[in-house]
């Protein structure tokens, strides 16, 4: 009852959370726009930010350093971390040797109706055919027949990007997961999206506020106008409230709590929110200038909004909660 | 989310069962008479007796203490917040009306001498009738901008004499004594602030009304005027030193810093109950395949991820006051969030309810004009919005 939601961060998660936030503050963030160029990280910083997660086993601590990594620049993220939103489905894997080569398979979800045949967009590299597909309880694994197509997408070019044509995909494993197992799947990817998404939040808040308290419009500072001020602190109230989500959702997962899944996208909704939001008035507090790719604000207008509509978007996620709502027991007091 | 603990558990199941005997009945009982509860009510000389509203039978024990001093008296930050919650998830106004210190305890709290503790909140601990404590700071003239009081306190040889009017004390008119906030002199703004603890029955401190509310009915809200009253210097809340070190209306403030997140617990609490409405609703009356099921059941995973969203808030600024860590900004994100996202919880399930839920036996109807004060009371959204934009922009006092 003292920490029910995970509030505490053991200590070595602080550490690895400060060193990532230096990391992505000195070396990330300043590279940003050189690496959306390249549409890859370089080979160093691919081999720091792989080590950053080596040993985190534990959904908590991983939400942490996503959202931390992501405030410095999140275009990468989806190569990088692997298997990342997949983290689910290698888990729930019952073969597990076909699990373990295929931890870089992307995924592919639909909440309760059939999966497409195409995976619009995954990260281009390193080069992948393979995609977990969940809908319903069911998890499949696929692999593409054709090669990958390379394509442009609004927002993780540096990430790269291609899609992949499942129409005549082989399947390599086809399973029943216990009733559950699917929702949880998809709650994994779901919240990796929303750690990522709150620390883009994050990140366009803290330039704003940079920004908007140097510029002086109508001689005051831009944020020190009253409805500027309003609106900023209920942003930022946002913001808090969707990382106290993630991290409440990511310590259910790390308890087994059955009801995880549910949660997890319950917190990607509320991290996509208070992240569009943040980011679309991360532009317009900076007006004209937020427009131009001078500044990082509309890169992370795009990266917010992409990240709502990865793993089947907000439709499987509504899908999702709406067939489980009325059966998920309050996660505080129970039934 | 961890769940409870047996000894939580325990606690609630005693919450739950008083909720139905006594909390939701004299509530809703209230609400048709427009009369809260009377003193001498069953429950409140229960609570007497035991201590509180849960026996100390039940429950975390006294490891779980968040304060110092006397354990019996000792604020429990967790403890207050599940209690809040589900009480108000049974009537919000009948939890208000509990005895106990309320929000005069915790300004003594943080702010009294041991001595001065020892004095006031010792009288609770009398097993034989109820008591009450109360604060009062809003004026007619003076609500959110608390620095705008104009109660004056000015000397008199060794005493205080206070003039003023004070209105929306919550139990005042049945509290043994109330915090009073006054100014020695408007023009020193915040540093001419002084909190007095004003017994009841002292000449000049008179009961002006007590107010006729659209809802939350189920507690006493009074107006009073002080006209001459005069108070000793023992009643001066902190002593001078307090003062001299200019940390009166800090520890004003710090008192809000304590009760926000409870305040926003109760709207928490409120707004399971909408929710639990709701999902009955849909569960027995909406056709399985239906498009009004499909749009109900998103509208209700919307309402329990905000109110889940809510409590984190709630439970993470008391988290932090526990840990000793400043959580002015983490309290008031909590009060900022919750009172509006619980009235579009309540809103919305009144919308799933339609025209069935605007008669006056559908309890969705009380709720929804209970809820409002939520947003209020404890700094209204605007000012939770200021005290935000103060920490993180660095928004000038005078704005």
């Amino acid at each position: 009852m003292i920490d029910p939601a995970g509030f505490a961060l053991a200590e070595e998660v602080e550490d690895l959370r400060d060193a990532a936030a230096r990391f992505a503050r000195d070396v990330l963030a300043p590279a940003a726009r050189d690496h959306e160029r390249a549409g890859r990280w370089p080979e160093a910083v691919q081999a720091v930010v792989g080590g950053f997660g080596d040993d985190l086993d534990r959904c908590h601590a991983r939400v942490v350093l996503l959202e931390t990594l992501a405030a410095g620049d999140a275009g990468g993220l989806p190569a990088v971390d692997r298997p990342g939103p997949a983290g689910g489905a290698v888990e729930a894997c019952p073969d597990r040797s076909l699990a373990a080569a295929a931890t870089d398979a992307v995924l592919l979800a639909a909440g309760g109706g059939e999966a497409p045949e195409r995976v619009a967009w995954a990260p281009g590299w390193p080069p992948r055919r393979r995609a977990w597909v969940s809908s319903g309880d069911r998890l499949r694994l696929v692999e593409a027949a054709g090669e990958p197509e390379p394509v442009e997408a609004l927002a993780f070019a540096a990430s790269g990007g291609v899609s992949l044509d499942l129409a005549a995909a082989r399947v390599l494993g086809d399973w029943a997961l216990p009733v559950g197992g699917g929702l949880a799947v998809r709650g994994r990817a779901r919240l990796w999206a929303a750690a990522v998404a709150v620390g883009v939040g994050q990140a366009a808040f803290d330039a704003t506020v940079a920004y908007t308290t140097e510029r002086v419009v109508f001689g005051k500072p831009v944020a020190h106008h009253q409805a500027n001020a309003f609106d900023l602190a209920a942003l930022a109230t946002g913001i808090h409230g969707a990382r106290l989500a993630v991290r409440d959702a990511a310590a259910s997962f790390d308890a087994g709590d059955p009801a995880a899944g549910f949660w997890a996208t319950e917190a990607w909704a509320e991290a996509i929110d208070a992240a569009v939001a943040m980011s679309e008035a991360g532009i317009q507090l900076l007006g004209g200038h937020g427009f131009l790719v001078d500044h990082l604000a509309e890169k992370r207008f795009r990266e917010a909004r992409m990240l709502g509509l990865l793993f089947g978007g907000r439709d499987a996620a509504l899908d999702d909660l709406a067939g489980t709502v009325l059966d998920v027991p309050d996660p505080w007091l129970g039934a | 989310m961890t769940g409870l603990d047996p000894a939580g558990r325990e606690m609630l199941d005693e919450l739950r069962d008083l909720g139905r005997r006594y909390i939701r009945p004299m509530g809703l009982e209230a609400d048709r008479t427009g009369d809260p509860p009377p003193a001498d009510h069953e429950l409140y000389r229960r609570c007497a007796r035991q201590g509180g509203l849960v026996s100390r039978t039940v429950g975390p024990g006294e490891d779980e203490s968040g304060g110092d001093g006397d354990a019996s008296l000792t604020w429990r930050p967790l403890r207050a917040l599940l209690i809040a919650e589900e009480s108000a998830y049974w009537d919000r106004g009948v939890a208000l009306s509990l005895p106990g210190p309320g929000l005069g305890g915790a300004a003594l709290r943080s702010a009294a001498t041991p001595a001065q503790r020892e004095r006031f909140l010792a009288p609770f601990a009398d097993q034989t009738r109820a008591h009450w404590g109360a604060m009062a700071m809003t004026e007619p003239g003076a609500g959110s901008d608390v620095a705008r009081i104009r109660t004056r306190a000015r000397r008199d040889g060794d005493e205080w004499v206070l003039t003023g009017q004070k209105m929306f004390c919550s139990n005042g008119a049945r509290a043994d004594w109330v915090v009073v906030w006054a100014t020695v002199d408007p023009d020193l703004g915040r540093d001419g602030h002084r909190a007095f603890v004003v017994e009841q029955g002292t000449p000049g401190f008179e009961l002006l009304r007590i107010e006729h509310k659209m809802g939350s009915r189920g507690y006493e809200t009074a107006s009073f005027a002080l006209d001459d009253v005069r108070v000793p210097p023992d009643n001066l809340l902190g002593g001078e030193a307090l003062y001299t070190a200019r940390r009166g209306f800090k520890a004003a403030m710090a008192t809000y810093n304590l009760t926000r997140p409870i305040h926003a617990a109760q709207g928490v609490g409120m707004g399971r109950a909408a929710l639990d409405l709701a999902l009955d609703l849909v569960r027995t009356d909406f056709p399985a395949q239906g498009s009004r099921r499909r749009r109900a059941l998103e509208r209700l995973a919307e309402m329990r991820r905000k109110l889940q969203v809510a409590r984190l808030m709630c439970l993470h600024a008391v988290w932090l006051a526990r840990q000793r860590t400043d959580n002015a900004l983490e309290a008031s994100y909590a009060k900022l969030y919750a009172p509006p996202v619980v009235y579009e919880v309540v809103s919305a399930a009144l919308d799933i309810f339609g025209e069935a839920g605007v008669v006056r036996d559908n309890l969705i109807e009380k709720l929804y004009r209970d809820v409002k004060i939520l947003d209020i009371g404890e700094g209204t959204q605007q000012v939770q919005r200021l005290v935000v934009a103060r920490h993180l922009l660095g928004l000038p006092r005078d704005q």
